[in-house]
C-alpha cells in the first residue's frame, strides 16, 4: 500500500500548472482491425498510438489525407468520430529476466494468470540490427540434443537456421527438443559452478497457432522443466492480425536484451508463414499495392529485418534464431520459402516421406545444410562424426540403385548395411534431446563396429541400452568427454573398455 | 481506395487549393468552386463534395483555436491565447470560447489537430493512467 502512496505522490509531484500539448485525429473508419484516421499531422511512420478505451495502434500508413493505424487490443469499443493522440514514442515491449517462465502476448503483457510481471526495462519492438564491425564470427555451438542435427547441420550461437517442411512432420518438435536441451545443459553448468558457463536463455514465438498447441507445448517444457529458462510470446490464431505481425518483432526485442546484456538467447519464430499471411492481411486491408501471391512488396523486409537481429556481438552476447516455415507439398521454391533460405545461414528440411517411413526425426541430411558448418562444433564431435554426411550421401545414391539389381559386391553390401544402422541410429524419440556426451559416445560406437552383427531392428534399442550404461556407470569418464570437449588416447581408451563391458552384458 | 474514390480525391484537394488566397479560405472562391461543381456535375459529384468539406473544415479548424473553459474567462484571455497561437504556428488565428464545465478548472484548446491541455480534468485524467 505504501508503494501505491509512494507512487502516487511522485505523480502528482510531477503535475504542474503548464499546458500539455498532444496532436489528435478523428477516427473515420474501422474495420477488419484497421482504423483510418483524419489529422494526427504531427504523427511519424511506425510512431505509437493511442486510442481510446486503452487500446494502441501503429500508424503504418501515412496519406495525404488519413492516417492508416493498425490497432493492437480489443477493436470493439471504438467508433467513428473517436479521438487518437499521438504518444511521441515507439512501440516498446518489458523486457528483462523477469519474463522467464512467464507466456506473454505480443505486447508483452502476462496472459498466463501468474499475476503482473516486474519488469525495470523497455525495448522498442522494431530496432535496426547491428552493423558489420560489431558482429563476431559464430564459433560456440547451440547443442539441440538431436543427434541427425548435433552431428551433420550443427548450429552456432549467433547463426539463422531455418526449420522447414510440411505440416506434421516434427518442426516444433526439432525446436522444443532445443529449448528443453538448452535448459538441460543450463542446471548442469549452474551446478558445476563453473564461472565460464555461459547458460542460453529461450524465447518462443507462437504466431497463428491453435491455443491448444501453445498450451501443449507450454505443458511439455514445463514437464521437462524448461519453462524457467523460457519466455513465450503467444499471439494465437485468434489473435487479430495485427499482433501476429508484431509478436515476432517483440520476442526479438527480449532476445535483444539478453544478446546486449552479454548473454545468450535462442528464439524460435513459430512460424513465419503465418507470419507472412498477417501481414499480407493487414497490407490489402491498408490497401498497399500487391505483388506476387497477394503479398505486399516488402515481404522480404519483413522478414529480413527480423532474421538480421539475431546476431552474435563482440565483446556482448549472442541471439540464435530458429525460424519456421511450412511449405506445401514439399515445395521449397515458393515465394516465402525462398525468401527466408536466402537470409537464413542454413536449412534443416524435413520431409514427410521420411516422417512416414518412422524416420523421426525426418531430417532430409542431402537437403539441409549449416553454412556455418564444423566452426560451431565441438571437437570430440568432428571426431566421431565428421564423414557422417559422406556416408550418407553415398548410402542414399547406393540405396537407390540397388533396387534395380539384386546382384551386389561385398563392398557395396557392407555400405548400405552400415548406411541403414547409421539411419537407425539416427532416430529418436520427441521430447528426449540426448547431452552432446552421450551422442559422441553413442557414434564412436558406431564408427568402431559396435554396432555390426545386431539385427537393423535392434540398433535403436542398442544405442539407448549403451547410453543409458554411460549414464550410470560411466558418469566420470562423460563429464571428462563434456569438459575436455574433444577425444584424446587416454578417452578412447576408457571409451573402448566401458564399450566392451556393455557389449558383454547387452543382449541382442 | 477504389479509382473512383482516388480521383474524387485528387479533384477535390484541387478545388481546395484553388479556395485558397494567401494561405487563407476564401469565401468567394469557396462560392465559385460550388457554382462550378453545380454547372459543370464532374463524375461522382457527392464524393467530390464531401471530400472538399472536409479539407475545407480541416484548414478552417486550423485557423480557429477553440477555447473550452470551465470557469469564466474574459476577452482579454481569448485575445492572449489566439495571438499566441498567431505567433507559435505563423498564420493568423482566432479564439472562440466554448464552456465545458466537466473539465473543473482551467483550459483546453483545440485547434486543427493539436490540443493544449491545461485543464484539472486531464491532469487528474493523466495522473490516473500513470498510476494504472
Amino acid at each position: 500500500m505504501s508503494t501505491v502512496l509512494e507512487q502516487i505522490e511522485q505523480e502528482i509531484a510531477k503535475l504542474s500548472a503548464k499546458a500539455v500539448r498532444k496532436n489528435t485525429g478523428t477516427i473515420r473508419t474501422v474495420a477488419d482491425g484497421v482504423a483510418k484516421i483524419d489529422g494526427l499531422s504531427d504523427v511519424m511512420y511506425n510512431e505509437m498510438v493511442q486510442f481510446p478505451g486503452g487500446a494502441i495502434g501503429i500508424a503504418l500508413n501515412l496519406e495525404e489525407d488519413e492516417v492508416g493505424c493498425v490497432i493492437l487490443g480489443d477493436v470493439s469499443k471504438l467508433k467513428e468520430g473517436d479521438e487518437v493522440t499521438t504518444t511521441g514514442r515507439l512501440l516498446s515491449v518489458p523486457v528483462g529476466k523477469a519474463l522467464l517462465g512467464r507466456a506473454v502476448d505480443a505486447l508483452g503483457r502476462p496472459v498466463d494468470g501468474k499475476g503482473p510481471i516486474d519488469a525495470k526495462e523497455f525495448n522498442p519492438v522494431e530496432k535496426i540490427a547491428p552493423g558489420i564491425i560489431v558482429r563476431k564470427s559464430v564459433s560456440q555451438p547451440v547443442l539441440t540434443g538431436i543427434m541427425a542435427i548435433d552431428s551433420m547441420i550443427p548450429i552456432g550461437r549467433g547463426q539463422r537456421e531455418l526449420i522447414i517442411g510440411d505440416r506434421s512432420t516434427g518442426k516444433t518438435t526439432i525446436a522444443i527438443d532445443t529449448i528443453i536441451n538448452q535448459a538441460k545443459i543450463n542446471k548442469v553448468g549452474f551446478a558445476s559452478g563453473d564461472p565460464k558457463f555461459r547458460p542460453m536463455y529461450s524465447i518462443y514465438v507462437a504466431v497463428g497457432q491453435k491455443n491448444s498447441n501453445i498450451a501443449r507445448t507450454i505443458a511439455a517444457l514445463e514437464a521437462a522443466g524448461a519453462l524457467e529458462y523460457t519466455i513465450i510470446v503467444a499471439a494465437p490464431a485468434a489473435d487479430n492480425p495485427a499482433n501476429q505481425y508484431i509478436a515476432p518483432y517483440s520476442g526479438a526485442a527480449m532476445g535483444e536484451w539478453f544478446m546486449d546484456n552479454n548473454m545468450d538467447a535462442l528464439i524460435v519464430y513459430d512460424d513465419l508463414s503465418k507470419h507472412a499471411v498477417a501481414y499480407r492481411q493487414i497490407s490489402l486491408i491498408l490497401k498497399r499495392p500487391s505483388g506476387r501471391e497477394a503479398y505486399p512488396g516488402d515481404v522480404f523486409y519483413l522478414h529480413s529485418r527480423l532474421l538480421e537481429r539475431a546476431a552474435r556481438l563482440d565483446g556482448k552476447g549472442s541471439l540464435t534464431a530458429l525460424p519456421i516455415i511450412e511449405t506445401l507439398a514439399g515445395d521449397v521454391s515458393a515465394y516465402i520459402p525462398t525468401n527466408v533460405i536466402s537470409i537464413t545461414d542454413g536449412q534443416i528440411f524435413l520431409e514427410t516421406d521420411l516422417f512416414n517411413q518412422g524416420i523421426r526425426p525426418a531430417v532430409s541430411v542431402g537437403l539441409s545444410v549449416s553454412r556455418v558448418g564444423s566452426a560451431a562444433q565441438l571437437k570430440a564431435t568432428k571426431q566421431v562424426a565428421g564423414k557422417l554426411k559422406g556416408e550418407l550421401a553415398q548410402f542414399r545414391e547406393l540405396a537407390a540403385f540397388s533396387q534395380f539389381g539384386s546382384d551386389l559386391d561385398a563392398k557395396t553390401k557392407a555400405q548400405l548395411d552400415r548406411g541403414s544402422r547409421i539411419v537407425e541410429l539416427f532416430k529418436q524419440p520427441a521430447f528426449n534431446p540426448i547431452p552432446i556426451e552421450l551422442q559422441v559416445v553413442t557414434l564412436w560406437a558406431m564408427q568402431k563396429g559396435y554396432y555390426e552383427g545386431l539385427p537393423l531392428a535392434k540398433v535403436m534399442a542398442a544405442a539407448k541400452s549403451l547410453r543409458e550404461f554411460f549414464s550410470t556407470r560411466q558418469d566420470a569418464l562423460l563429464t571428462t568427454i563434456r569438459t575436455k570437449a574433444a577425444l584424446d588416447a587416454e578417452i578412447e581408451t576408457g571409451l573402448k573398455s566401458a564399450c566392451d563391458a556393455w557389449k558383454a552384458t547387452f543382449a541382442a | 481506395m477504389s479509382a473512383t474514390s482516388k480521383i474524387a480525391g485528387q479533384l477535390a484537394r484541387k478545388f481546395y487549393k484553388l479556395s485558397l488566397v494567401d494561405g487563407v479560405v476564401s469565401p468567394e472562391r469557396v462560392a465559385g468552386v460550388l457554382e462550378y461543381v453545380a454547372a459543370h456535375r464532374p463524375a461522382n459529384p457527392v464524393m467530390v463534395l464531401r471530400a472538399y468539406h472536409r479539407l475545407i473544415a480541416a484548414e478552417l479548424a486550423r485557423c480557429a483555436a477553440v477555447v473550452e473553459h470551465a470557469g469564466p474567462i474574459s476577452d482579454a484571455i481569448l485575445q492572449g491565447i489566439a495571438a499566441a497561437l498567431t505567433a507559435k504556428y505563423k498564420r493568423p488565428v482566432n479564439a472562440v470560447a466554448k464552456p465545458n464545465p466537466a473539465l473543473l478548472a482551467g483550459l483546453r484548446v483545440h485547434l486543427g489537430d493539436d490540443v493544449f491541455e491545461a485543464s484539472a480534468a486531464g491532469q487528474l485524467r493523466a495522473l490516473a493512467e500513470s498510476v494504472q
